[in-house]
């Protein structure tokens, strides 16, 4: 019983043991590093001086904007995005034929395999004063301008982000039994009371996923805003770049580090609880 | 010849262990290996041969196959790197960054992998206080004459007496306008300021960069480019913040909005001005009659450089007059080479987007490090961005 | 509906069509197309540094994105098994490791390493007994690792998922049928936990292949693609880069039909 027992530890720590080693080193490290750096100080020339103070936390309302940018942009974006996607997914898993979705479904992730860069430059392109607006002046309408304005961000996001919430609807979708679907209309229920009643109540915890995860990516997303938003809205990853990379006010960005990723947090834990209020899961299914 | 050609002989046995094992333990690359061991060598001896080059100083060096660049975007002739590799066969990566801060960062950090970079002048103190750069050993830069640079861009190259730093070229920061879409002649940072507020409208770029984007709103009001004063700093953040919404883009990547003419005026350095113009002739390129920035780009190694020998190399072929006036013709950035300056056409001379009047550059003022490191004007550009 | 899925994929390729038109452009700008020529693809295939970005794209996503895989189930199995408190201490960990965006994650991991070598590489330098001890640096092993803690969290998850909702009778009748664990493993469990082993692959593959912003801080002396793209985009050369990404583009898109084909050769009734 004793040997049993051992043997079934050891086994367990043997399977946790490289994911605990991952996660320490690259997590848990870096992390500490940070929050050694928060309650520093910037060096003259930049960079990070030991202290211990909690100034640069004090100093947080100094981004406050970004922050309220950001916390605006990751529901919104999140939104449009599901917008988009839920007709897609649903398209794929219930009304395309069978041979063609997987064909569909790769279809949806390709374009992820092409750099982001290149596809967000191919959008300034398009936004940009010789591709729609110059369509737009063939046909008379003169000097319109779509780069970089808020609905070129919002594109760009919908864009950018649309698989990763086609996909976990679409997974939620396609294990739904159709039989409730037949059943629903064989009891007299309307297609929309049948959509609504069914399908989107069982693909909830599937769009609970997909929303939750492109709102926290979006939370740290500083690219898109600077390309197709010609730098105009600050966003939190924005100010992190900045601070990081430009002022080199290593202290500071590491607070407002800190700060975002318990945000973070928090908003993945509500988006647990209420996707588990909702549809009675247990846990977020991440796909 | 004969000795040069001595050194091109394949590697010695112990050295061919010594890289074999450093392959395996990982250090080096496959390609490196292979570069190391030979390949590399073979390629310059053979343009040693056929006499493509002539017999150079690092002749005695192995200079590997490859080497990487820290630069700024379209800012050399992709021919050079060309001609460099098949003069030498270390082929040359370029990485390209926005911003000094950035390279700073990056190099700071350790590890960056760069031989060369390329460090504009209010940087170069900061770089030597953090001990990252490499006092330049002049011996092996014979293209190098220090007689015939402009002392004017040269000086901070020199610290305590110590050259850690040879000049690339200079330029100012002015900006260009599109004058089919704005036909009002504008002289000043006065008038940049007011258009963008104005007919420019939805249609003006400033840097995303606090030094010439805070340094040029000062100028508005005459004051210093470089000031550190809080009442005149805030007069700036007061006209930034007036300007803000009229603008088409914070971006220093100006180039693509102008050429698109989504943009109709931007702040821009010279070598952008005169490769708008080149292309474009109605942008014209525009410097303030209040004054403003000049600057020095220069050549700097770093200290934990990994091909130290195709640094220098490289660095000294750039210095060679017949290739920098060719870079000198694709970057449109004047050089501080007197050399150079001989060999340029008359009509470059007589650009005056290269070459300003006497009474604009004299008001012009060389960027402090202490402007750039200052926490101050970080978080004015902060406020300015996210407004 | 039709309608509306056309245009939503009209809309996820018109950017792709773009990339791919001005591959085939003649002049050096990806922005005014001059005339067709095919010769951006030779001169990308003969520039070392773009093919080497593309080799060590290629390795690094892999071999992250298997190491996420394998670790991420072997987590989520060793999960299975442990108490309430230690599964809400990695749930917690592996939480964090998804919503710290990426700026954070490149420079925190760039910090604690150079302060880790700053520690280790002394101390191996003073117990190796040979001249040249071993040197931790940054590179592939950084970028590999940095990317993959994102995808094994993701693996983790979504394998625990799975496991959550695994028929417990069949494991509980194999056993019975006295089947060892590991057949148990891999006769019952494997194959229900496998499509999401997949799914979580992928994902982690492609995050890892287009990530920039943390290679860019633990790459070392590293260039990946996204690293040269980025660059070369700022330089104004892209036709080259067209190139390769329409090579890449065309290359899944093969992979995508014969993993089709395969699946109808070896099921036809689907």
């Amino acid at each position: 019983m004793h040997g049993n027992r051992f043997r079934h530890n050891f086994l367990t720590a043997l399977l946790l043991a490289p994911a605990t080693a991952w996660l320490v080193v690259f997590l848990v490290l870096p992390f500490i590093a940070i929050a050694i750096f928060s309650v520093g100080e910037r060096a003259p020339e930049g960079g990070y001086q030991a202290a211990f103070t909690f100034a640069q936390y004090a100093n947080l309302p100094a981004r406050a904007t970004a922050f309220w940018n950001t916390m605006v942009l990751a529901p919104v974006g999140a939104l449009a995005c599901l917008l988009v996607a839920y007709p897609v997914a649903y398209y794929l898993a219930l009304r395309a034929p069978a041979r063609w979705r997987l064909i569909l479904l790769a279809l949806v992730v390709i374009p992820f395999w092409t750099s982001l860069l290149m596809r967000t430059y191919a959008w300034m392109y398009i936004l940009g004063g010789r591709g729609i607006p110059a369509l737009l002046a063939f046909v008379g309408i003169e000097d319109v301008r779509l780069i970089n304005t808020p609905g070129a961000v919002l594109l760009g996001i919908v864009y950018g982000y649309l698989p990763l919430m086609i996909l976990p609807i679409y997974v939620s979708l396609e294990r739904l039994d159709r039989r409730l679907l037949e059943a629903s209309a064989d009891l007299g229920a309307t297609p929309l009371s049948t959509f609504v009643g069914v399908t989107l109540k069982l693909s909830l915890p599937g769009v609970m996923t997909g929303f939750s995860l492109v709102m926290i990516l979006l939370l740290g997303e500083y690219l898109i805003p600077t390309l197709l938003g010609g730098g105009k809205v600050f966003f939190i990853g924005n100010a992190l770049v900045d601070l990081f990379l430009q002022s080199r006010n290593w202290p500071f960005g590491s607070a407002i580090a800190i700060t975002l990723v318990a945000v973070s947090v928090v908003v993945l834990i509500a988006a647990n609880r209420i996707s588990t209020r909702v549809s009675g899961a247990r846990r977020v299914d991440l796909i | 010849m004969s000795k040069s050609y001595r050194d091109g002989l394949p590697i010695s046995p112990e050295k061919f262990v010594d890289q074999l094992m450093r392959l395996k333990r990982g250090s080096i690359g496959r390609r490196d290996f292979l570069g190391l061991t030979g390949l590399g060598i073979a390629t310059a001896v053979m343009a040693r041969e056929i006499g493509i080059m002539p017999t150079p100083a690092f002749a005695a060096e192995n200079l590997g196959d490859r080497m990487s660049i820290a630069t700024w975007p379209n800012y050399h002739d992709p021919q050079t790197f060309e001609n460099f590799k098949k003069d030498t066969g270390v082929a040359v990566e370029v990485n390209v960054f926005g911003s000094n801060e950035e390279m700073l960062a990056k190099l700071q950090a350790g590890a960056s992998g760069w031989s060369l970079f390329v460090p504009t002048n209010y940087t170069i103190s900061t770089y030597k206080k953090l001990g990252i750069i490499e006092p330049l050993d002049m011996a092996k830069l014979p293209n190098f004459d220090g007689t015939q640079e402009d002392p004017r861009f040269t000086s901070e190259g020199t610290i305590d007496k110590v050259i850690y730093a040879v000049p690339k070229n200079w330029g100012t920061t002015g900006f260009a306008v599109n004058t089919k879409k704005l036909t009002k002649p504008m002289t000043s940072w006065k008038e940049f300021w007011d258009t963008a507020m104005a007919e420019g409208d939805g249609r003006t770029m400033v840097h995303d960069y606090q030094l010439t984007t805070i340094g040029n709103a000062l100028k508005y009001y005459g004051y210093s480019f470089n000031s550190l004063k809080q009442d005149e700093l805030a007069k700036a953040e007061e006209l930034l913040l007036k300007v803000k919404p009229h603008l088409f883009a914070v971006s220093s990547d100006y180039q693509p909005g102008m050429r698109a003419g989504d943009a109709w005026m931007t702040m821009c350095w010279t070598n952008d001005g005169a490769q708008l113009h080149r292309d474009i002739p109605e942008i014209a390129y525009v410097l303030g009659k209040e004054g403003g920035e000049i600057w020095t780009d220069f050549y700097a190694i770093p200290k934990d450089a990994p091909n130290k020998p195709a640094g220098y190399a490289l660095l000294n072929y750039l210095m060679n007059p017949q290739v920098a006036v060719k870079e000198h013709l694709a970057n449109g950035a004047p050089s501080t080479d007197a050399r150079v300056n001989k060999l340029l056409p008359k009509e470059v001379l007589d650009n005056p987007i290269l070459y300003p009047a006497a009474d604009l550059l004299t008001p012009l003022e060389f960027g402090a490090a202490a402007t750039l490191t200052d926490p101050g004007r970080a978080e004015l550009m902060a406020r300015f961005k996210s407004a | 509906m039709r309608a509306f899925v056309t245009a939503v994929f009209a809309f996820l390729y018109l950017p792709i069509a773009l990339v791919v038109l001005f591959s085939f452009n003649a002049g050096r700008h990806a922005s005014e197309f001059t005339g067709f020529s095919v010769q951006w693809y030779g001169t990308a295939l003969s520039n070392p540094f773009l093919v080497e970005a593309l080799k060590n794209s290629l390795f690094i996503a892999t071999t992250s994105a298997l190491l996420a895989a394998v670790c991420g189930t072997a987590a989520a199995l060793g999960l299975a098994r442990v108490g309430v408190r230690t599964r809400a201490v990695f749930d917690a960990l592996l939480g964090a490791a998804i919503v710290v965006p990426g700026v954070v994650i490149g420079i925190s991991t760039l910090v604690a390493l150079v302060q880790l070598f700053a520690v280790v590489n002394p101390f191996l330098a003073s117990i190796w007994p040979g001249d040249q001890p071993p040197k931790l640096s940054l590179g592939y092993g950084s970028i590999i690792a940095a990317h993959g803690l994102f995808s094994m969290a993701l693996v983790t998850m979504i394998v625990g998922t799975r496991l959550g909702s695994l028929d417990r009778n069949l494991v509980e009748a194999s056993s019975d049928l006295y089947a060892t664990p590991l057949t148990t493993f891999r006769s019952i469990v494997l194959p229900q936990i496998m499509p999401a082993v997949v799914a979580g692959f992928l994902l982690a593959f492609t995050f890892s292949f287009d990530d920039f912003i943390v290679a860019f801080f633990v790459a070392g002396a590293q260039t990946t693609l996204p690293i040269y793209v980025f660059a070369s985009i700022r330089r104004g050369v892209t036709p080259e880069i067209n190139a390769i990404a329409t090579i890449v583009l065309v290359a899944s898109v093969l992979l995508v039909v014969l993993a089709q084909w395969q699946l109808r050769q070896r099921k036809p009734s689907n």
